[in-house]
Order: structure tokens, then C-alpha cells, then sequence
């Protein structure tokens, strides 16, 4: 009961340390001035201790300068508006509401060069309070917190209810100078020429994600008998393994940072996919196929400069392949003469062409490293500029007419800029 | 066929009347709590009137064009005034020359729509004539005279600046009035508004202005009492 009696007592005692009737955001400087504005004499806010509060409850503040803004409390014109300010705030006040309007007040707002007006006036048993910075001519937070007879109590209340949030250090004139003449990052120019060398690998596989796997399942589960005979051969996926790592070389580059090509050369090794039941292989040592391909493609991409060290650029390609299937077979060394299935096996087209398209993604860090993540579509059909001859229908099929592969590719990447 | 066309104009009215811009005419302050009844005076009033098409006016008022401007714009105040003492029995007034020397200034009402006035300073409480401070002060900005105006074409700051000819009629005599209701002792707008008032032309002497002079001061009352937050 006495701990549930305590923690209310928190609670009321927080509640009750400051209201805060509205919080624009404002920037709190590290080391920086704060003036106090007081012209209800009823109240004193002593700088020394009041700058020690802020220390205690702002860690980041670091030593920050406190002092009583005499020129405002003697002016007739800041005097008005101090006076009307203690009785228009309130807790439905809104920033608007609170706005300086006369032409002198909101110019002395106006050269206060990153300094804060802190604003404290009594009423009520509180201690209404608003703070200013050049930015606006009206306040930038305004609240209450009750008020103290202990004067150290009342300025750790101001202290944590308007001062209790992360600081910036203030920049010298020297770097304001600089930075107001660099040229802004987000308005550079695009360079004429972006280009790129790099090094990739991936992975590839018949089955595109997300979708159904009756569509490969023939090709993928099917086997090779007797060198040759498959149940179908509209796909190499029913000779040789589907899903392979690649390595992959590329060059590329895009004008104006919006339009590109890269030139790409993959190459992978694939199994034939023998029937270890048939004893036609018993002869056979290793079957494979290395696949070499070379794409030219059309790179659209975007840039953003997320941070001055990294650039993200998105993009698509669209583009076109030969493929290129190098047979590695051989026949176990005491086996003198390979048998009439071996002499007879399959033999694929001399070369494929196929389109790809795909997305991916460039991160180039600091202007020239950069990593290239992709993921795309790949084909592989027969050389459709063939002209149909007239028995067409009584040709054999074309072995892998139409072999269709998905990939992902991680990259690492030189970049430069012309 | 008939009703079809009806749904059709009234499909297009509803569509038509969607995209326009809706004007917010008032614009009260949260503390606004109550509608004043006495401890209020009137400011501005004697330099608030411009007569729009005064050569018009002229001829149908038999006045000189010379002097037209000036005898009916102090004839308005003379008017305006007394017929806010009928509504407001105990009403002061705030010498011009108080209000003269502040600066104008612009009071948003509307994202579109901005008034432009003179306002008391802040921290500083006006006096009337008789050197007493006021409750309330109602300041009128500005009163136009004219026929078939609309308040769009004045106070909407996109349209103010439009240089299409536009066909001159006379319809009615119109009166645009934007006015403020002042807390003197807060020292802030607790009610702005601008009105349009309207009187069919039959024959124009100066007996219809007076009438459209009463229209006025009726509207500023009802819109005062009915812009009170609950």
C-alpha cells in the first residue's frame, strides 16, 4: 500500500513539475546563450543558478551562458508585449495565437542570432513560461511549472520541462561562412558518365518463386537414359541440373544517371542428370556441361544520394544472351571403346539466344565501391531469325527450345565518374 | 427524358459544387465565449466606406461626381453609426486619430481569404472618446458600396488580381463589410468576418442606402452572437 502510495506520489509530482502547452521543435545549442526575460519583478531567476539547473538536467548541454536580457525588460515596446504575453497564454494557446506583432518586437526576435529568450512571468501560483529563438516571432514552446519558494526546486522544474532535449553545437562564423557557400548536395550535378567493373556471384534455378511447381516439375524430375532419351526435350532443365551457382563478370555504365548498358559474361557448371539405375553409364566417368553466356542489356536506374558516402541507385535491365553449352565428358580409363549409346548421345545447339530482364540495385559507397544486388528472369530458345523452312513440322525439335531460368546475383563493384 | 436531364444538372451542380473552394467568411477565437451587449465601442467606421462605381451613384443620387464620393461615405459613417447605437444602446466610439496611426495590417480567415486592417497594439488597451477602456472594441476595416459585387473578388487573394472585364449590372446594391470584434483587454481578435449584404435596385435614392446601411449593422450583430464558440 505504501509503495502503490509512493508511485502516485511520482506521478502527481511529475504531473505537476510542468505543463507544456505547445513544443515546435527548436534547436537547443550546446554551449549556448540563454537570456531571461522577465519583467514581472515578482520573480527573480538568478542566471549563475539557474545555468547550473540546465547542467544537472541536460548532460549535453555543455556550458551554457545565462543571462538577464536587461535591454527587452527596459524597452517600452518588448515591455508590451511581455505584459500582454502573461495574460494571453494559456493552455489552449497556440503558437499563432502568441505571435509578436508589432514591427520593433518582431525585429529584435529576428537578430537574436541563435540565442534563446526564455520568457518567465508569475501567475497564479505558476510560472509561465515561453521560450524564443530568431527563427519565428512567436514562441517556440510554452508551458507552465508550478510555482517554488525554492528557488533551486523551480529552476530544475524549467530546466527539465524546456530544456530537456538533445543539443546541437553552434556552428563559428567561419564555418556558417563555408557552409552557406557549398554548393547543396541534393542540387549536384548528375556526371555525364557513370561507368563500373565488377565481379558477381549468383544463383540461379528453373523454378521462379511463386509459382506453381507443376510447371517444371516434368523437366526438373526427368532423367537421361542411354545418353539420349529423355520424355521431353524442350527444356535442357531435362538433361542437366537446374539449380547451380554462377560466377559472373560485367562492365557497365550509364549516361546522365538515368540510361545504361552492361555487357555481362556467366558462366556455370551443370551435371547431366544420368538414371544411376541404367547400366549404359557403367562405362561413363563424369558427364557435365559448362554454360557460357554473354548479354548486352539497357539499364534504367535512379540515383539517390542518401548520404554524401552513399549513393543508392535502383534500377531495371532488359536485355539479350547467347548461351554457349561446352560438353566435359570422358569415359573411365580402362574402358578401351565407349559404347554405340556414348558414340550416338544427345548434342545440344551450337549456341542459344534469350532475353533477360530482372531488377537489382546499386550502393555505391564513397563514390567508388560499390555492391550490386539482382535478381532477374533468363531464357534460352532456339535462333528464331532462322527462316521456317517448308517441312518445318517434319524437323526433329530443337533440344532446349525453351529453357527459362531465375537468378540472384550478389556483386562487388569499381565505380568512376567521367 | 425530363428527369433524366434533372439528375444529370444535378449530378454536375453536385460535382461543380465539390470542387470549388469553400470560403470560411468568420473566424473566431477560441476564447470567444460570449456575444458582447454593452462595454463595447466602435472604431474605424468614419473611414471605413468606398463607394464603388461613384459616377453610377451619382447620376441616380442627382449628387455632383465631385463630391459624391465624400457626402455619401460620411453620410454611411453617420448612418452605420447610429444604427449600431439602435443594436448597441450603450456604444462609446474610439477617436480616429487613435486608430489612425497603428499600421495595417493582414488577418487570415481562410486559407484563400485575408482581411486587412488596422489593430490595436498588443499590451496596450485603447481608450474611447470619453477616456474609458472599453470591454470590446468592434473596429470595421472596411465597408464597400457598389451593386452586384461579390466578397470573392476582393478578399480571395487569388481572384483579387483578375483583370477580366467583367459586365457591369445593377441588380442590387451590395455592401461588403470586414470587421473585428477586439478583446481590449486581452488585446486580441476574438471575432472577424466579412459580410455581404444585399438589396434588390427598384429606384436608388438615399433611403435604400440607408436601409443597406441597417442591413449592415443587423448582420454584423446576428454574425457576432452566432460566432460565439460553444
Amino acid at each position: 500500500m505504501r509503495k502503490l502510495l509512493a508511485i502516485l506520489f511520482f506521478f502527481v509530482g511529475l504531473s505537476c513539475a510542468g505543463d507544456v502547452f505547445f513544443d515546435s521543435r527548436y534547436t537547443l545549442w550546446k554551449d549556448g546563450d540563454i537570456l531571461i526575460w522577465n519583467v514581472d519583478k515578482s520573480i527573480t531567476v538568478d542566471p549563475k543558478e539557474f545555468c547550473l539547473s540546465l547542467k544537472r538536467f541536460n548532460g549535453g548541454i555543455g556550458e551554457p551562458k545565462c543571462r538577464i536580457l536587461g535591454e527587452w525588460e527596459r524597452d517600452s515596446v518588448s515591455v508590451h508585449y511581455a505584459n500582454w504575453l502573461s495574460y494571453n497564454m494559456d493552455p489552449q494557446s497556440k503558437p499563432e495565437y502568441l505571435k509578436a506583432r508589432h514591427p520593433a518586437m518582431v525585429a529584435k526576435l529576428q537578430a537574436l542570432e541563435d540565442k534563446i529568450v526564455m520568457f518567465v512571468s508569475r501567475s497564479e501560483g505558476n510560472v509561465k513560461v515561453a521560450l524564443f529563438d530568431e527563427t519565428e516571432s512567436k514562441p517556440k514552446i510554452a508551458g507552465v511549472v508550478q510555482d517554488n519558494a525554492d528557488q533551486i526546486a523551480l529552476y530544475d522544474d524549467l530546466a527539465s520541462t524546456f530544456f530537456d532535449k538533445p543539443t546541437k553545437r553552434r556552428l563559428s562564423k567561419a564555418e556558417r561562412a563555408k557552409l552557406a557557400s557549398e554548393p547543396d548536395e541534393y542540387y549536384q550535378e548528375v556526371p555525364d558518365f557513370n561507368g563500373w567493373i565488377g565481379v558477381g556471384l549468383g544463383y540461379a534455378q528453373a523454378k521462379i518463386p511463386l509459382t506453381p511447381d507443376n510447371w517444371y516439375r516434368s523437366h526438373i524430375d526427368s532423367k537421361v537414359r542411354r545418353y539420349r532419351i529423355t520424355k521431353d526435350s524442350t527444356s535442357l532443365w531435362n538433361f542437366i541440373d537446374d539449380s547451380e551457382p554462377f560466377l559472373s563478370f560485367y562492365a557497365g555504365g550509364t549516361w546522365y544517371g538515368f540510361i545504361g548498358a552492361e555487357l555481362i559474361y556467366r558462366v556455370a557448371k551443370h551435371n547431366v542428370k544420368t538414371d544411376g539405375k541404367d547400366t549404359s553409364y557403367e562405362e561413363l566417368d563424369h558427364w557435365d556441361f559448362y554454360q557460357h553466356e554473354i548479354g548486352l542489356s539497357i539499364h534504367l536506374s535512379k540515383t539517390f544520394p542518401i548520404k554524401s558516402w552513399l549513393d543508392i541507385s535502383p534500377y531495371i535491365f532488359l536485355g539479350f544472351q547467347y548461351s554457349f553449352f561446352v560438353e566435359d565428358i570422358d569415359v573411365k580409363d580402362e574402358v578401351e571403346k565407349p559404347s554405340q549409346a556414348y558414340e550416338k548421345r544427345v548434342e545440344f545447339e551450337e549456341v542459344y539466344k534469350g532475353a533477360l530482364v530482372g531488377i537489382g540495385s546499386q550502393f555505391v559507397f564513397a563514390k567508388h565501391y560499390g555492391v550490386n544486388v539482382k535478381a532477374g528472369i533468363s531464357s534460352r530458345g532456339r535462333d528464331i531469325y532462322s527462316d521456317p523452312s517448308p517441312d518445318a513440322a517434319a524437323e526433329p525439335t530443337t533440344i532446349g527450345g525453351s529453357t527459362i531460368d531465375c537468378f540472384v546475383s550478389l556483386g562487388l563493384e569499381y565505380h568512376w565518374v567521367l | 427524358m425530363g428527369h433524366k436531364l434533372l439528375v444529370l444538372l444535378l449530378t454536375v451542380a453536385a460535382l461543380l459544387s465539390g470542387c470549388a473552394h469553400q470560403y470560411q467568411w468568420t473566424s473566431s477565437h477560441y476564447a470567444y465565449k460570449a456575444a458582447p451587449r454593452d462595454e463595447i465601442a466602435v472604431a474605424g467606421v468614419d473611414k471605413a466606406f468606398v463607394l464603388i462605381r461613384s459616377a453610377w451613384f451619382a447620376k441616380k443620387l442627382g449628387i455632383s461626381p465631385d463630391s459624391i464620393q465624400t457626402k455619401v461615405t460620411a453620410e454611411c459613417s453617420r448612418l452605420l453609426n447610429e444604427e449600431l447605437k439602435k443594436r448597441y444602446p450603450r456604444l462609446k466610439s474610439i477617436p480616429s486619430e487613435d486608430m489612425d496611426k497603428l499600421p495595417e495590417e493582414s488577418l487570415k480567415l481562410d486559407q484563400r481569404i485575408f482581411i486587412k486592417g488596422k489593430f490595436p497594439e498588443q499590451g496596450v488597451a485603447m481608450k474611447d472618446s470619453s477616456g474609458n477602456v472599453p470591454k470590446y472594441i468592434l473596429i470595421v476595416h472596411e465597408v464597400l458600396l457598389g451593386t452586384d459585387l461579390s466578397r470573392e473578388n476582393y478578399f480571395d487573394y487569388a481572384l483579387i488580381h483578375n483583370e477580366s472585364s467583367e459586365i457591369k449590372t445593377h441588380k442590387n446594391l451590395t455592401a461588403i463589410v470586414s470587421y473585428t470584434l477586439w478583446d481590449n483587454e486581452k488585446q486580441r481578435s476574438l471575432f472577424s468576418a466579412v459580410d455581404q449584404v444585399e438589396k434588390p435596385i427598384v429606384k436608388v435614392s438615399m433611403g435604400d442606402v440607408q436601409e443597406l446601411v441597417s442591413q449592415i449593422a443587423t448582420q454584423i450583430q446576428r454574425d457576432l452572437d452566432e460566432g460565439v464558440v460553444p
